[in-house]
């Protein structure tokens, strides 16, 4: 009884972690503009729309965070082998990744807006300079918060993976689900704010992101609140909850049939899921209706 | 301006000279294990072969809209689908990895089903930034009818685009991919487990206690490594986006099972011969 | 609509690139050699520039390969090549001091059978993709084989799982504290994709450069380097250690600035504060 007590209060505490990271990840990947959205940032000057958008292309934000949470995970445990206390490990493990990312973030700016000579896009150094430094300091949140909740699975709850598989494995999860959940957000509206709500991007509108905002000239530090706003929290529950909901159903049934009590409780989950995105999906038939013609042609 | 050398689109077209000279190679890897490693090395590589085909088939499930899906341009998650499935498939690998020693096949299920809740969660949050963030309703742009729920689709496709968000079938698709893809990499994982605990004891003069830190890590990183190169294999495939099991690009499933085989046969057979050889 | 990539003519030819790389890295597989020779570790840093070496010839192949419109992207290359790298790795580490080159067929091996599964039976039709996936997996095996020198000083399988945790004062042995035990592999791992597909995916455009993509190659490999020397602190004595991390972090700093340097050169204009040039019929 009294392990099942510890295990709920240390599932409870990743899922506690989990949703800040994700939070964390998204806003961070908006502020710097990884992912699928950096395709508009990158083809805006192709289409005579120069901007002054931090242009950060290291791959996707999957197997970005793979490499971050991998190489926390990986020096916390060097950190840990040569008998450094476990917190302090982590936070030097997540201090030197968190270097890595932020020069990885410089030369994909530099290395991208240096190859677009042809349209006229400069490289704006400001932007580097003050750009570079925030994103480092929300990767940081996330990279750390990922880290220690592996840590816990590891020490706490007895997860057979070493520390940096089990950081391999979440940050690619983290990176997924934020990227899923986040990427729409910052691409349709924030990047194109100037178009209607409530419809897709129309394709020939394609590279006409929004530069010019709320106080002056937009720069990528514009995005870390609006991302606060619903984006970076929606990505931080997502993650949560697969974090909790996997280690929560583990914990309290796996001794329940020989193992089949989890497997029947995550189905039963899925299904709730299920039934719960039925609801979103018609709620937004209903309420929103269909598409109508326009009586006047709309010009962008 | 287009790519350099205009190659044919890789269309649904299936080349069958090349599918029977894969089940050829697929034959000869498992002769040379029958061989080299017979009982134990060969149940494993089987498994393994079938934990990859699953994994390869799996990801066709999974809906993914790429670049234009973050601008509200195109139906499916706005990720790359090798990652994507990869997240789940490494989620349900955790899990899976977790219920190791309550069998086999008690891992494998949790793991699909870990790989599962994931899918169903994040496809569940995905509709809820359409909806409540965007206003934007569910519309898929290949079918008319949703097969699932009988949804009509056209209406509810905003101007100028191919279509937006997870229709259900498209979440019954990836939850569905993240079942099989989750299932897949705790078997792979499951199979050199096995293979490794029988035979690094003798191979590195210790006892099955003191190995088990390597026999778990090299297992997973093989795991890891055989589910991204089964994931890229089926990326190939779809030529990147798809949007779920009612999208025609579905259909070429069958070339990536006889890729998929071969592909994790030969690593299977590779990660086995560390200990048989 | 999305990025366009086109092709480059001229530069360095890929055929010298991929020639250099496997000389270079195999020399420096074997140079590292020299620490079973004095029975010393000081010699690990020459798997760091094997790791060097190969991601500079990687990224090269990547290029070739994207230039053909692969239609899933850069990355997936990197995961593919060192999925398949990791595994010809791990069995070539069986066959003592010839395990780089035993890496170097059985890797070429997977990535030919993977290569013909694309091009054949996926039925992508790209003319460089066989030669292309072959490369990369012997890329992805060398340079998680540099890693491993790096952070244990051998590239045989008892070097690799190999280590010992100090309890009381005293040294045991202990599997958990190895490059496989620990996973440590498993950072090397994502070092490894990410550092490879980084200089292509980075430099990407119309306005791509052969000599700058290269040098950001040579500078990833280096900071993956960097961070792995601080990982092999762990594994290896201090001193050697001390080596590997001095020897990356002068190597990162040059090619870091030489990096920046090259991107002033090719960039339209280099601003700092300033606000959104006016362009015409905007």
């Amino acid at each position: 009884m009294e392990s099942i007590v510890f295990g709920i209060g240390i599932t409870a505490l990743t899922g506690a972690l989990a949703t800040v990271a994700g939070a964390a990840e998204d806003t961070e990947s908006n502020i710097g503009s990884q992912g699928d959205p950096n395709s508009q940032v990158q083809l805006a000057p192709q289409m005579g729309y120069l901007h002054r958008i931090f242009n950060k292309a290291i791959a996707g934000e999957p197997p970005a965070y793979g490499l971050w949470c991998a190489l926390g995970a990986g020096l916390a445990w060097a950190f840990m082998a040569m008998q450094i206390n476990a917190v302090l490990a982590i936070v030097l493990g997540c201090i030197l990744a968190v270097f890595v990312q932020g020069v990885y973030s410089t030369t994909a700016y530099l290395g991208r807006t240096a190859s677009l000579k042809k349209f006229g896009q400069p490289v704006f150094v400001d932007i580097l300079k003050s750009m570079t430094t925030v994103t480092m300091a929300h990767a940081f949140v996330a990279i750390f918060c990922t880290v220690t909740l592996c840590y816990l699975m590891n020490a706490a709850l007895g997860h057979p993976f070493p520390l940096p598989l089990l950081g391999l494995l979440w940050g690619i999860a983290l990176g997924a689900a934020g990227s899923a959940v986040g990427n729409p957000y910052y691409g349709k509206e924030r990047q194109y704010q100037n178009q209607k709500f409530g419809a897709g991007v129309p394709i020939a509108q394609s590279g006409n992101i929004v530069r010019y905002a709320e106080a002056g000239e937009r720069n990528s530090l514009d995005n870390g609140f609006f991302t606060a706003k619903l984006g970076g929290p929606a990505s931080g529950v997502c993650f949560g909850l697969i974090v909790f909901l996997e280690l929560w159903r583990t914990i309290l049934f796996e001794k329940i049939g020989a193992g089949w009590g989890a497997i029947i409780v995550g189905v039963l989950i899925i299904l709730i899921f299920a039934i719960i995105d039925r609801y979103i999906e018609v709620w937004a038939r209903k309420t929103y209706g269909p598409y109508t013609v326009p009586t006047k042609e709309v010009s962008s | 301006m287009s790519a350099v050398a205009a190659k044919p689109a890789a269309g649904s077209a299936m080349n069958p000279t090349a599918m029977v000279v894969g089940v050829v190679l697929l034959l000869i890897i498992l002769a040379i294990c029958w061989q080299i490693a017979p009982g134990l090395g060969l149940m494993a590589l089987i498994g393994m072969v079938v934990g990859g085909v699953l994994i390869g088939f799996g990801t066709h499930f999974v809906p993914v809209g790429g670049a234009p899906a973050a601008m509200g341009q195109a139906p499916g998650i706005a990720t790359g689908v090798a990652m994507l499935a990869a997240g789940a498939g490494l989620a349900g690998l955790f899990g899976g990895a977790w219920a190791a020693d309550q069998g086999t096949v008690v891992a494998v299920v949790t793991g699909a089903v870990g790989g599962g809740l994931m899918m169903a969660i994040t496809c569940m949050m995905v509709n809820f930034i359409y909806v409540f963030g965007m206003g934007i309703p569910a519309a898929s742009g290949k079918v008319k009818v949703d097969p699932i729920t009988g949804d009509t689709q056209p209406e509810f496709k905003s101007q100028g685009t191919e279509g937006h968000g997870l229709p259900f079938v498209s979440f019954v698709g990836g939850v569905i991919g993240g079942i099989l893809g989750g299932g897949g990499g705790t078997l792979i994982y499951l199979m050199l487990l096995d293979v490794y605990k029988a035979t690094l004891p003798t191979m590195m003069k210790a006892t099955e206690a003191q190995i088990m830190p390597v026999a778990i890590s090299a297992a997973g990183i093989f795991a890891v490594g055989m589910f991204l190169v089964n994931a890229v294999l089926t990326a190939y495939n779809i030529t990147g986006t798809i949007e779920g099991p009612h999208d025609p690009k579905f259909k070429r499933w069958p070339r990536a099972i006889v890729a998929s085989a071969v592909a994790s046969a030969l690593c299977g057979l590779v990660a086995i011969l560390i200990v048989a050889m | 609509m999305t990025v366009k990539i086109e092709v480059i003519a001229g530069g360095i030819p890929h055929t010298n690139i991929m020639v250099g790389g496997i000389i270079a890295s195999l020399v420096c597989l074997y140079l590292s050699y020299l620490n079973v020779v004095t029975n010393t570790e000081m010699f690990s840093f020459f798997g760091g520039l094997a790791v060097v070496a190969a991601i500079i010839w990687g990224s090269n192949t990547i290029k070739v390969l994207c230039s053909y419109g692969i239609g899933t992207g850069v990355p997936s290359a990197g995961m593919i090549a060192f999925g398949s790298g990791v595994i010809g790795m791990l069995l070539a580490t069986k066959f003592g001091i010839a395990a780089p080159i035993v890496a170097l067929v059985l890797a070429a091996v997977i990535g030919l059978i993977l290569g013909y599964l694309s091009n054949e039976v996926l039925n992508m039709k790209i003319p460089a993709m066989v030669q292309s996936l072959t490369e990369l997996a012997v890329v992805g095996a060398f340079t998680l084989m540099g890693f491993a020198v790096l952070m244990t000083g051998g590239f045989t399988f008892a070097a690799l799982t190999a280590g010992s945790v100090t309890f009381l004062g005293m040294s045991l042995p202990s599997y958990q504290v190895s490059f496989i035990g620990g996973s440590l592999i498993a950072t090397a791992f994502m070092l490894g994709a990410l550092a490879i597909q980084h200089p292509f995916n980075a430099c990407l455009g119309p306005g791509w450069t052969q000599d700058r993509m290269l040098m950001l190659a040579a500078e990833c490999g280096f900071l993956s380097m960097f961070v792995a020397a601080v990982m092999s602190f762990a594994l290896i004595t201090t001193g050697s250690a001390l080596i590997s991390l001095i020897v990356a972090l002068v190597g990162w700093g040059y090619t870091y600035i030489q990096y920046i340097g090259l991107s002033k050169r090719d960039a339209a204009s280099w601003l700092d504060t300033k606000p959104i040039p006016e362009v015409e019929g905007q």
